[in-house]
């Protein structure tokens, strides 16, 4: 029940959220920067994702699954 | 592979409009340069506000109607534009003015009466317009005109779908608005001549590009004078009367669409505030100041030379 | 462009370069990008005290990365990707009662770790007007496991492009082959599946922030045990569940960017788990960036876990000893220099993680004496084209 209840808050931040004022497309330069963006360094995050799928229980979240490796 | 040179050339946008590209065949360069007039005819059948067809007059049609009108994709980003221009030249830059055409018709000399223009001033103002998702509402009355975007929307539009039809050297040329779509083979420069306001045969200054656009923004065509006073046929939505700053202003930038902008806003302001803005802009262009002199903004030689 | 542009020409820039005519809304990257990543990757010891009997050595494992991104033509990008690592050490091989009724464990590089592993994908991704849609294969193979795999994306831009939808499905099929299975009487050849789906939502809510929420489900079925284990006996179906928030701000004044990550797990192993991450992406002078990071995680055990194995009870009893399903909690923590060299970027990155049953925010009834604790080094060279 516990994770349903988190599910539920999250679809009621977003509904929230689409009420947000517009940013127009020449105010996003700071949105724009590199360090901004969801995943800055793809490897990095790929190497954390695999470390961290064979040393803990937990995956997933991220991007969809890649592929499978033997240290789990 | 042997690339030459073919040019063609069309009317639209009111306008004596010339594609020149390099390509071995000339049919296959004749193909390419029909798609890209007909995409240059789209956005003018799409846009013009001479023609009763047009989106423009369906869109001024539905002003007064309290549910608006559904704005398609290309249109709203063409508003949002109108808007940045709108800010950036703190609103001399209006796409609400054209509605003093009605009363200000440069074919004849006439210069209407300030009661007239008195009445049509409330019916101006680009913060009027409001928007409720994608659908635009207009007060009654009011109109929109996109005359000093379309044309240099369209020249970077045909250029970009050039590209993509992989052409590699090639100018767009639209009336005076020129978009290039690549550079002439061996990385040599568009030579572009932009035309002196008061001997229209003479060119005021040679522009080379080598990528992006040229624009110009003056009172060449339609103006008149009268009692000895010019009147341009850009006029300031605030007085509802011609500007009287600079007398014609070309930029060069990295986009056909901006440099129109950047030139119609510094016509738009008088004359020291144009120079000004075009000086802070850092490109290159070249001005006519209501005296008649040519000022050059980062410009290898300004002077008028007979055109050939 | 213009040296020195004014900041009217950026603006009026932004605006005529959304003109759909003139670049379409989503498009590919414009230029290049070759990537390389090494790392090492070296587990503490464990002392003699945890492991009185075996070896003390645990992993340690040098990886190479690899990533090429380029577009082709303006409507199409395509990524590779390939890596390569090498593994030295030994894993836990079972865990018994010691002299004072604790825990201890035993670690074996005899019983045959994987150790070198290979993988290869490469994907595409076509851009439409107001989103984009892409697809991925991938393979990798190592000593005693296989595996072939293939995703699917989807991505839609709402509202001026300040909220995204996006979509993603992958399966991935699995062959385990454990070296030495006759001599140590493991399984021989086992097979594994996994599916899985995410949608995420992102919204722009401010000039300089942004949120996403992400949901992921994951189905794996066939042989999950640890054949490596002396007792390892674990259902044959796994569902599992992951909801991310995440978050960034960019503060003006610092001039630096600040990310952070929430995510909850659940499966139906009986573990559950948070996990919270923050980075801090600090502009310093020109063309230099430090990034320190901190992570947090915990998580409960698995209803059938045990910490020390059971060799009596039947094999058709789930139980499992493996560190991984117990109750325990982790910290890490790591700095990142990063140095922009016109079209190379360099990357330098230190972390430093460390685990414990009392570190976990939930109940821990069996402690695991094998938990990990390791440094990592990495060095990354970017070339952009």
């Amino acid at each position: 029940m516990r994770h349903f209840q988190s599910i539920l808050t999250g679809i009621c931040i977003i509904s929230l959220l689409s009420g947000c004022a517009q940013v127009r497309p020449w105010e996003r330069g700071y949105l724009a920067r590199k360090e901004m963006a969801w995943e800055v360094d793809p490897l990095e995050s790929l190497l954390n994702n695999h470390i961290f799928f064979s040393k803990e229980a937990s995956s997933g979240g991220n991007s969809a699954a890649g592929g499978g490796c033997g240290c789990n | 592979m042997n690339l030459s040179l073919k040019r063609f050339s069309f009317q639209a946008m009111g306008s004596y409009c010339e594609i020149q590209i390099y390509n071995e065949s000339r049919i296959n360069a004749k193909r390419i340069i029909r798609k890209l007039a007909s995409e240059v005819r789209r956005l003018e059948q799409k846009y013009s506000r001479y023609r009763s067809d047009s989106l423009v007059a369906e869109i001024n049609h539905s002003a007064g109607n309290k549910l608006g009108i559904k704005i398609d994709t290309e249109t709203k980003a063409l508003f949002d534009h109108a808007l940045n221009c709108f800010e950036q030249s703190k609103g001399l830059f209006d796409i609400t003015t054209g509605i003093l055409n009605r009363i200000w018709d440069f074919q004849s000399p006439q210069v209407p009466k300030q009661a007239e223009i008195d009445r049509l001033l409330p019916l101006i103002g680009f913060q009027k317009l409001s928007w409720r998702k994608s659908r635009l509402i207009m007060p009654a009355n009011m109109e929109i005109d996109f005359g000093g975007i379309v044309k240099e929307y369209a020249a970077d539009a045909a250029a970009k779908l050039a590209r993509r039809l992989e052409v590699q050297h090639g100018l767009v040329n639209l009336g005076g608005d020129f978009a290039v779509i690549g550079a002439q083979p061996k990385n040599q420069p568009w030579s572009v001549g932009v035309a002196d306001p008061n001997k229209p045969d003479n060119m005021m200054a040679k522009i080379e590009l080598l990528d992006g656009g040229l624009a110009s923004s003056g009172d060449y065509e339609r103006s008149f004078v009268h009692a000895g006073k010019r009147y341009s046929h850009i006029l300031n939505p605030k007085t509802g009367w011609p500007c009287t700053g600079l007398r014609a202003v070309s930029v060069a930038a990295n986009l056909c669409t901006v440099a129109g902008s950047l030139a119609t806003i510094a016509m738009l302001k008088d004359e020291k505030a144009g120079l000004d803005w075009i000086r802070e802009s850092g490109l290159s262009a070249v001005a006519m100041t209501s005296d008649g002199r040519i000022e050059g903004n980062r410009l290898k030689n300004v002077k008028s030379e007979a055109l050939e | 462009m213009a040296t020195n542009p004014s900041p009217s020409l950026i603006a009026l820039s932004a605006t005529a370069l959304a003109l759909p005519g003139i670049t379409s809304a989503d498009a590919p990257p414009t230029q290049s990008t070759i990537s390389y990543k090494f790392s090492n990757y070296a587990e503490d010891d464990l002392s003699r005290s945890e492991a009185p009997f075996g070896d003390l050595e645990r992993y340690d494992i040098d990886v190479h990365q690899f990533q090429f991104i380029t577009p082709i033509d303006s409507s199409f990008s395509l990524h590779i990707d390939a890596n390569y690592e090498s593994l030295t050490g030994a894993s836990p091989w079972f865990t018994s009662k010691g002299v004072n009724g604790d825990p201890i464990v035993n670690l074996s590089g005899a019983s045959g770790i994987r150790d070198r592993r290979s993988e290869f994908s490469i994907g595409t991704k076509y851009y439409l007007f107001n989103g984009s849609v892409g697809g991925n294969i991938g393979y990798s193979e190592e000593d005693d496991y296989r595996s072939s795999y293939f995703g699917l994306t989807g991505e839609r831009h709402f509202n001026n492009e300040m909220t995204t939808v996006s979509l993603g499905f992958s399966y991935s099929s699995d062959a385990i082959f454990p070296t030495d299975a006759e001599v140590f009487n493991r399984v021989i050849s086992e097979d594994k599946r996994s599916t899985s789906a995410i949608i995420s939502v992102s919204q722009i809510i401010s000039q300089v922030s942004s949120f996403q929420i992400a949901l992921g489900l994951t189905e794996q079925s066939g042989f999950l045990s640890d054949p490596y284990k002396l007792k390892d006996i674990r259902p044959d179906n796994r569902t599992q569940i992951a909801l991310t928030n995440s978050y960034r701000h960019f503060f003006i004044n610092a001039n630096a960017a600040w990310h952070v990550n929430y995510r909850y797990y659940h499966d139906d192993f009986g573990i559950s788990s948070h996990t919270f991450d923050m980075r801090w992406y600090q502009n310093l002078r020109q063309s230099i960036q430090l990034v320190p990071s901190v992570r947090f995680y915990s998580q409960s055990a698995a209803s059938f876990f045990t910490n020390v194995d059971n060799f009596v009870k039947p094999a058709d009893e789930y139980q499992s000893s493996d560190h991984r399903l117990s109750a325990f909690g982790a910290f890490s923590g790591g700095l990142s220099f990063v140095a922009n060299l016109g079209s190379w970027t360099a990357t330098l990155t230190a972390e430093r993680y460390v685990s414990n049953d009392s570190y976990s925010a939930y109940k821990v009834s069996q402690p695991s004496t094998a938990l990990v604790r390791y440094n990592r080094i990495s060095v990354g060279l970017d070339y952009t084209f």
